[in-house]
């Protein structure tokens, strides 16, 4: 075989190893012209294959008898191109060794750009350098946060979709979490007194006295929610001792007891004739809200949960905007959250007469989604823990004085720190 | 039920109904990003029928039974004059055709368009009697979807009025919508709605357009 200097495929002549300063040849583009090298080889290399597999093909047809010279022909083009391929290759490989991708040879030269060439290591693995690395570290650091996320995002579905499952021994994010948040309580000396489940209900049974509220365990709130709605003249209460559950675990405020209470993770907060309200907590029998959504008090089916959003625009923008509220009040003030969450529920009792404490009208056109909504927020950021007297809350329609019950249109609404 | 007013349209004195009317309170809708669908009801006038001929004198005329589309299997009868408002199964007028007891003495027919405009659902419709094209009124309906209590949304449906009053006021057309809230609970209903409300305002309304027809001749569209 001949060993011919061919001119060289790649019309960039590779640089000498020290003229690294060179403008032209600044590192960034050494390096793309290694990378353009590496995959110039690989397809040499694929082609070589290829030339291999119809030389065989080649020979193979002319062992066959009464063959014409057609064979013979085929024979001598697959040679020439395969010789052109290898010796291609030898060239491609003789820059990129000049260039120290197939050696170490540079490696211990860094230069100002902080970049190295991508090395070939034996076993065929090329392993860029410096300013992949980089990439690669800050893929990496996205890689955590996605896998965060995206565990995050299995936990929510898993919540939304299987809420009857008892969460596993290995969720251990969510409870370790809890855990210190409720480590951090028994440490301090909390002026507010609703550390219990019963304790929260009470209070917030003072001060909505139009609220029906309802404890239920996880299983049981899905039972309850396929039933809805109840026809509409009868009271729930009714509904459901005439359908008899045996097995709900309905908790009245007023007969909490401690053994049942470890179970409760889902609190339904109806107001007849507006809307029903449903918190989860999680885990079952804490006090630590981890959902809420508003639904139409008419609505019903296996969609009516925590998780689940409401068939009507309007309930959709409060549950979005209560999404909101609680990741606010668990910020601010965690072992208060679910008080603080509740007591903001009852401030929608005046949701379809309340006017807009901004533009002084009820309903208006939502920008975003085209829609007629009335006052769908409600400010949570002043809201306080200190005990509210009934009479504020349950003000009347035109009475906008209470500032933790003002209401706003989407539009109106604006942040106020 | 979702809670629903219906509409009529009084004139102004000395207009007529025209059709034009109709196609403007339509294009109105459909501005407010209203998405589109067709809706029928039918109305019908019965009047008792005596195998013998000693009657009594006073026989009320207002005996009317409507079938609705959101009810595709109920018929409902109101008797306005005596507050009573009955829904009974479709099959009830197969019995009254062969007791041969009530005969249908005129049937209207409200025919249009409907849109629902995220949780207002809007439908706008001629009054036309069966077999003809003789435009003797225009009906509208405004339904809330998320609530059930005729109380509870009172305020929001009079926004809403007010809002597509408005709108409406810019074309000069003459005349306006009316509601006419009947007496619900001279009827026994109650706050909670139901299709029978529905029925009870179709009656209120089928005796305005009456009083107000006798006033004016009525003419072809």
């Amino acid at each position: 075989m001949q060993h011919q200097a061919l001119p060289q495929p790649v019309s960039i002549s590779s640089p000498p190893p020290s003229s690294e300063s060179r403008a032209a040849e600044a590192p960034p583009m050494q390096v793309a012209l290694a990378m353009d090298r590496l995959s110039q080889a690989a397809r040499l290399i694929a082609d070589i294959r290829l030339g291999a597999d119809r030389l065989l093909e080649a020979l193979f047809v002319a062992s066959q008898p009464h063959q014409s010279t057609k064979p013979l022909q085929f024979f001598a083009k697959e040679d020439a191109s395969m010789r052109q391929h290898l010796q291609d290759l030898r060239s491609i490989g003789k820059q990129l060794e000049e260039t120290g991708v197939i050696n170490e040879s540079l490696r211990s030269r860094s230069n100002s750009w902080g970049l190295h060439m991508p090395l070939v290591c034996p076993d065929g693995a090329v392993v860029a350098y410096a300013w992949k690395r980089q990439l690669a570290g800050q893929a990496g650091a996205s890689a955590v946060d996605r896998a965060r996320l995206a565990f995050k995002a299995f936990s929510d579905q898993k919540r939304r979709f299987f809420p009857h499952l008892e969460d596993s021994p290995s969720d251990q994010s969510g409870e370790s979490v809890s855990k210190r948040r409720r480590v951090s309580v028994s440490h301090e000396d909390d002026a507010t007194d609703y550390k219990t489940l019963s304790d929260v209900l009470a209070q917030l049974e003072k001060e909505a006295p139009n609220v029906k509220v309802f404890t239920y365990d996880r299983l049981d709130w899905l039972k309850r929610a396929a039933l809805l709605p109840a026809s509409a003249n009868e009271n729930p209460m009714e509904v459901s001792k005439e359908q008899s559950f045996h097995s709900l675990n309905r908790l009245g405020p007023d007969s909490v007891g401690a053994v049942a209470t470890d179970k409760v993770a889902v609190i339904e907060l109806l107001f007849p004739s507006v809307f029903r309200a449903i918190v989860s907590l999680h885990p079952a029998g804490s006090i630590d809200p981890d959902a809420v959504a508003f639904f139409s008090p008419d609505e019903g089916g296996s969609y009516v949960h925590a998780r689940g959003l409401s068939v009507h625009h309007v309930f959709r923008h409060i549950t979005e905007h209560a999404a909101m509220a609680l990741q606010y009040f668990l910020g601010v003030k965690a072992d208060t959250a679910l008080y603080s969450i509740l007591h903001w529920i009852c401030s929608y009792q005046t949701l379809f007469t309340e006017v807009c404490s901004k533009c002084g009208r009820l309903l208006a056109m939502d920008k975003q989604s085209a829609v007629l909504l009335p006052p769908v927020h409600r400010l949570y950021r002043t809201i306080s823990t200190t005990k509210v007297s009934s009479t504020q809350l349950v003000s009347s329609t035109k009475d906008q004085s209470h500032p933790s019950s003002q209401a706003y249109h989407a539009g109106c609404y604006s942040k106020e720190t | 039920m979702p809670v629903k007013w219906v509409f009529h349209w009084q004139l102004n004195p000395g207009t007529t109904v025209n059709s034009q009317i109709l196609a403007e309170v339509s294009q109105c809708a459909e501005t407010i990003n209203g998405v589109k669908g067709r809706w029928k009801a039918n109305l019908t006038y019965y009047k008792p029928i005596f195998r013998d001929q000693t009657a009594p004198s006073e026989i009320p005329r207002d005996f009317i039974g409507i079938s609705l589309p959101e009810q595709p299997n109920k018929c409902y009868f109101t008797l306005r004059s005596h507050r009573i408002v009955v829904e009974a199964d479709l099959s009830i007028q197969n019995i009254m055709e062969k007791l041969q007891s009530y005969k249908s003495r005129v049937t209207l027919v409200f025919e249009g368009f409907q849109y629902h405009l995220g949780d207002f659902q809007v439908r706008v419709g001629k009054v036309v009697p069966s077999h003809s094209e003789n435009l003797r009124g225009i009906v509208m309906e405004v339904e809330y979807l998320p609530i059930s209590s005729l109380e509870k949304s009172r305020e929001i449906m009079e926004d809403f009025t007010e809002i597509w009053q408005e709108t409406l006021s810019k074309r000069s057309l003459p005349g306006r919508f009316i509601h006419a809230e009947p007496n619900f609970s001279e009827f026994g209903l109650s706050d909670n709605y139901t299709s029978q409300h529905t029925a009870v305002q179709y009656a209120t309304v089928m005796a305005q357009l009456i009083a107000s027809a006798q006033s004016v001749p009525a003419v072809r569209n």
